[in-house]
């Protein structure tokens, strides 16, 4: 990690603080009107927002413009998502200078799901660099002004760079061993795939052994039972309790909303109590809440983690 | 070898509308060992033809005669010189290759322009066999396999990540994209413990230079080829062959 400080984020993981950020998607939609009135609703919640990059190979709209306008509008600092799926390593050039040019300080670097996975599986799946060499590429433009072939860039931009470990991975050694590659190549933070199991959190740590590079754990405090299915029958290593499941597929049963409402947030904080308690023991430098849409989740869990 | 398939006939026969004299020539190389291309194929897809109402003359190319080497090849098109000038169309059993370099020779060569119609769908660089077989190179111009314990990540992984694996690898170290086949760099991966070389795994492998396969490539050899002769004048090496292993297919 460098010493330079451009965002919040970084500011409060170089400061010790224990990191709260959140999560916004962008929709298919000609506007972003809906993550601007998250984004509004999570200020002072959370340090920073991820702004999903075309999530599950659904294409949605681009996340650097909506990084720009939710940063410009709600005033809430964003973790631009950059996926490599979709751009080779021209286009991901261009939107690393793009980011910097309107003044986005954090971008997340990720592989992305494969295309044939979402709303355009006869696409061209590109996949030109990986999370490593776009961690290491970014960090080349930043530090040393200059692109992978060598060429200078003027008045290279101010940002930092975070990657993804998914500590549910099958293979747990080669995942870690990978995660050693991105730490290597410069990564600043890593951000952990959603995790459900403290023993599938502690296994990860242990693999990973000590390192200097903080970890945000992800974890996804479902709005909706539809959203806790979608995660554990599409989303790869990520596995989620059947208890927790259950809970959330009975909530479907009650007809008022506002009861809905208020047993889907107790089988939530039920749930995460647990988990939460268990985080403050580990290493992590914080927690990613993916509550994408269910703002109102975020205080009743931090409150566990006072 | 290039592994293929044969097209739909409903798409074929969409090519083939409103022509009647069909030449349906087969390839004696890769298509023969697909059954895209051999004898039995080529018979069987004028048997259908004629049955459409159309009037078939066949070009069949013995084993080892590929449509895709033109040395070989054109003195069999040479030989059909009239059925093709007559024809309304070729209908060529073989890969996208071996209809490209035969369009070339009849329309440059002997003057003969007719719509060429591909009756197969070539699949990759595959190896294996014999009934099972896996797309294990792409001829990328730069072979990275000296990295990577011998098995190539930009075609073994979905993805053609040089630095994985990614975070879709399922439970039973499958690849997100297809539950059928094995995640890449799972393998790499225990290909290298087992090479008790697991530090490897943790380089940096730089982005893949893809302006080796600046398409097309075009290049020459210095000395020239003689199959026939080759051909004849390996004979005795196939001696192995009569006590051949039988292979257990995974």
């Amino acid at each position: 990690m460098g010493d330079e400080v451009y965002s919040d984020l970084m500011r409060e993981l170089k400061e010790g603080e224990y990191v709260f950020t959140g999560e916004l998607e962008p929709e298919k939609a000609g506007n972003v009107n809906e993550p601007i009135r998250m984004a509004k609703e999570l200020k002072g919640l959370v340090v920073a927002c991820n702004v999903t990059d075309n999530p599950q190979s659904f294409a949605y709209v681009n996340s650097m413009a909506a990084s720009y306008k939710i940063q410009e509008e709600a005033g809430m600092e964003c973790v631009y998502q950059l996926r490599c799926a979709d751009r080779n390593r021209m286009a991901l050039l261009s939107d690393v200078l793009g980011a910097g040019t309107l003044g986005l300080k954090n971008i997340l670097a990720l592989a992305g799901d494969h295309v044939s996975l979402g709303d355009t599986p006869d696409a061209k799946p590109v996949f030109d660099l990986d999370s490593t060499t776009l961690i290491k590429m970014i960090r080349t433009v930043v530090d040393e002004g200059k692109d992978l072939g060598g060429n200078e860039i003027e008045d290279p931009p101010k940002l930092h760079v975070g990657g993804a470990a998914a500590p549910g991975a099958a293979h747990l050694k080669a995942e870690v061993a990978k995660v050693r590659r991105k730490i290597k190549a410069g990564v600043e933070y890593l951000q952990t795939q959603v995790v459900y199991y403290t023993d599938v959190l502690d296994k990860f740590f242990d693999e990973l052994g000590n390192v200097d590079t903080p970890v945000l754990v992800g974890i996804f405090p479902a709005r909706t039972f539809g959203q806790a299915d979608f995660f554990d029958k599409f989303v790869a290593g990520v596995d989620v309790p059947p208890d927790y499941l259950e809970a959330m597929r009975k909530t479907k049963e009650i007809k008022d909303k506002e009861k809905r409402k208020e047993e889907v947030d107790r089988v939530n904080v039920e749930f995460f109590t647990g988990f939460l308690e268990h985080l403050k023991g580990t290493p992590a430098a914080g927690c990613h809440m993916m509550a994408v849409g269910y703002p109102r989740i975020i205080p009743e869990l931090k409150k566990i983690m006072e | 070898m290039i592994a293929q398939e044969q097209k739909p006939m409903e798409e074929i026969l969409g090519y083939l509308d409103g022509k009647q004299k069909v030449v349906v020539m087969g390839c004696g190389g890769c298509a023969t060992f697909y059954g895209t291309g051999d004898k039995k194929a080529v018979n069987d897809m004028a048997e259908k033809l004629t049955k459409e109402g159309k009037s078939v003359t066949k070009i069949i190319l013995p084993l080892g005669i590929s449509a895709c080497e033109i040395d070989m090849s054109a003195a069999y098109l040479v030989k059909n010189r009239t059925a093709l000038e007559n024809s309304d169309a070729l209908l060529m059993m073989s890969c996208g290759d071996g209809v490209q370099v035969v369009t070339e020779y009849t329309d440059e060569t002997m003057g003969i322009t007719k719509e060429v119609i591909p009756a197969n769908d070539a699949l990759g660089l595959v190896g294996g066999g014999p009934t099972k077989f896996k797309e294990t190179c792409q001829s990328c111009g730069m072979c990275e396999l000296g990295k990577t314990a011998g098995i190539c990540p930009l075609t073994a992984c979905g993805k053609g990540l040089m630095n994985g694996p990614c975070g879709g690898v399922r439970e039973d170290d499958k690849c997100e994209v297809d539950p059928d086949k094995d995640c890449a760099w799972v393998k790499i991966y225990k290909r290298m413990e087992k090479l008790g070389d697991i530090k490897r795994f943790e380089q940096i492998n730089d982005p893949h230079q893809w302006s080796k396969a600046k398409r097309p490539r075009l290049f020459e050899i210095e000395k020239e080829v003689n199959p026939v002769a080759m051909m004849l004048g390996s004979l005795p090496a196939y001696l192995p062959l009569l006590g051949r292993p039988k292979i257990e297919e995974k």
